[in-house]
């Protein structure tokens, strides 16, 4: 981050600073005076922290509460170890995982139909998709939890009701199945959008030569549009499993004591047991599961590049 | 816009993207409609007519100091980020310097980062700093979890922006700063304008940082929500619910009449 003091070339600097502001000039010094503060705000209240928790996990905490040393490794084992926070962990991969395959499969044809139809229809799917980005997650699963009651009066309970599918109302809240549903309403700009942006930048003549050379479409499918919108694919995946495995209010709200999750899990250590470095380990567990699957798909595109070239 | 939809493709995908509009837009249509409910817990399907839980809503003390806090605090918090993210943006697209990269990564990084676990990090930095004041506390976080939108749009704008007009304007004659008010600002204000937008809205929608900071004096309405979900089934709920979408759309809409909604949200 930190140039040496050699790299200033003083000389060029001392020129445009005795007439003109600094602020939009691109003399280095300028420039340091520009990024600077956002750079030290985020050290202090994001790297920082960030840090310290990471510490925490690994520090025992005293009965008094006092947080220090010795260092130990015996949280992570105590998490590993107990059958109900492997369940936890395994619950919010799974639920992570499903939301992001339900995703991607709902995504394409939307984004499909956005880049190849009028602008006037792509702008319409675009607002409807990016609406709900802007109300609040918690509004949102508001929405789902009186859709998915678990009464009569459910909106999806008093349809399947009405048309004959079923005779007695179905549990849908308080499951995998509904937070499922919740994540994939909340996170699914995040894939849309990517997607998206890769399919737009697919250039047609690629499909009319294929065209030209006899290729059916589904053979079009398989061998130019799918392979070309892969690296929108990753990036939207990636962000829908990581949002979806860091969530709290879908998962606290549509989920409860049936579906629990690792964010509920950090919240219950935190506010309600106090156990700080327990709390400290399962936000690291979660926290590597993130930046794990996020290098990973990087690292694949990254080499893919590579080869390409 | 490439080649458009094949016949038979068309008809398979056009009723597919109709089903997902429809589940994209179910829990916002049911939440309008039950917010006109005239019973005294939500029902479906809606029963009667009233305007009577949004008369509540708003003389609704309570609710009506969330609403306010909320929106200082965002509107602290987007300028907070504006001052911190703008000259940053400037920065990494503008200057010349080693690590360029590597500073843009590290203004963007609170983006990968669970923001959940981001607010318990933040947590426990104010407890070892002995930082009680919770309007504070709740501020400088919200200045956090915005900056990264404010940086991502301004840099996106200033990356679109024709410098061959900066340098025309210089050559000849205008001064510096003439150049940055007359060019530069009209150039990248409708980016600027999206990302503060932006900015004021991910702060007046979080959650998962200020659960862990707020108290009862200090309640953001997205928390006011939670906490009623669990105990209030009334519809009043809904006509709060529905004030916040309305003013949702409103947002995305001046958004995508200034800006254009994909590249004001640089995605």
């Amino acid at each position: 981050m930190a140039a040496p003091p050699a790299a200033v070339d003083f000389t060029s600097l001392a020129g445009p600073f005795r007439r003109r502001l600094p602020w939009p000039s691109p003399a280095s010094l300028g420039t340091c005076v520009q990024l600077l503060p956002a750079v030290l705000f985020l050290g202090f209240f994001f790297m920082l922290p960030a840090a310290t928790l990471f510490a925490y996990s690994f520090l025992t905490q005293s009965a008094q509460g006092n947080v220090g040393l010795p260092l130990t490794a015996a949280h992570y084992q105590h998490f590993f170890g107990t059958a109900l926070y492997s369940r936890v962990l395994l619950t919010t991969l799974r639920i992570s995982l499903t939301t992001t395959l339900a995703a991607a499969l709902l995504a394409y044809p939307v984004a499909l139909v956005m880049v190849r139809t009028g602008a006037m229809t792509a702008r319409i799917i675009t607002m409807i998709v990016i609406a709900p980005l802007i109300v609040s997650v918690v509004v949102r699963t508001y929405g789902w939890e009186v859709i998915l009651g678990n009464g009569p009066s459910g909106v999806l309970n008093w349809l399947l009701l009405e048309t004959g599918v079923i005779r007695h109302p179905v549990r849908l809240l308080y499951t995998e199945a509904a937070v499922v549903i919740g994540s994939l309403h909340v996170f699914f700009p995040f894939m849309v959008l990517p997607l998206a942006s890769a399919l737009g930048k697919i250039d047609p003549s690629l499909d009319d030569a294929a065209t030209t050379l006899g290729a059916g479409s589904g053979r079009r499918f398989c061998r130019i549009t799918f392979p070309l919108s892969l690296p929108g694919l990753a990036v939207g995946g990636c962000l829908v499993f990581s949002l979806t495995a860091g969530s709290f209010v879908t998962p606290a709200i549509l989920g409860g004591s049936g579906a629990q999750m690792l964010g509920m899990l950090v919240d219950q250590q935190i506010l309600t047991v106090y156990d700080w470095p327990f709390g400290a380990t399962v936000a690291t567990v979660l926290v590597v599961i993130v930046l794990a699957i996020n290098l990973a798909s990087m690292r694949l595109f990254d080499r893919r590049r590579r080869n390409a070239r | 816009m490439s080649g458009g939809l094949s016949r038979p493709l068309a008809w398979v995908l056009l009723p597919i993207t109709a089903a997902v509009l429809v589940f994209i837009l179910a829990p916002l249509v049911v939440t309008i409609a039950i917010s006109f409910n005239d019973t005294a817990f939500v029902v479906f399907p809606p029963h009667g007519f009233t305007l009577k839980w949004y008369g509540e809503v708003v003389s609704d003390p309570e609710f009506l100091g969330s609403l306010a806090f909320s929106t200082e605090l965002a509107l602290a918090a987007t300028a907070g980020a504006l001052l911190l993210g703008v000259p940053a943006a400037f920065a990494v697209v503008r200057g010349r310097f080693p690590g360029r990269e590597a500073a843009t990564a590290v203004l963007l990084s609170p983006l990968i980062f669970p923001v959940l676990i981001t607010g318990v990090a933040l947590l426990q930095l104010f407890a070892i700093l002995r930082s009680d004041n919770t309007s504070l506390n709740l501020f400088l976080a919200h200045v956090l979890v915005t900056l990264p939108y404010v940086v991502r749009t301004v840099m996106a704008s200033l990356m679109l922006a024709d410098r061959t007009l900066e340098e025309a304007a210089q050559t000849l004659g205008a001064a510096h700063w003439r150049v940055f008010r007359r060019i530069t600002i009209p150039q990248i204000a409708p980016g600027l304008a999206a990302g503060a937008l932006f900015a004021f809205m991910v702060s007046f929608d979080n959650f998962p940082i200020s659960m862990w900071l707020a108290d009862a004096q200090h309640n953001p309405v997205p928390l006011l929500i939670f906490q009623r979900i669990a105990n209030v089934f009334e519809p009043s709920l809904a006509a709060i619910s529905t004030l916040l979408i309305v003013f949702a759309v409103g947002v995305v809409i001046v958004v995508e009449r200034v800006a254009g909604l994909r590249r004001g949200l640089a995605m």
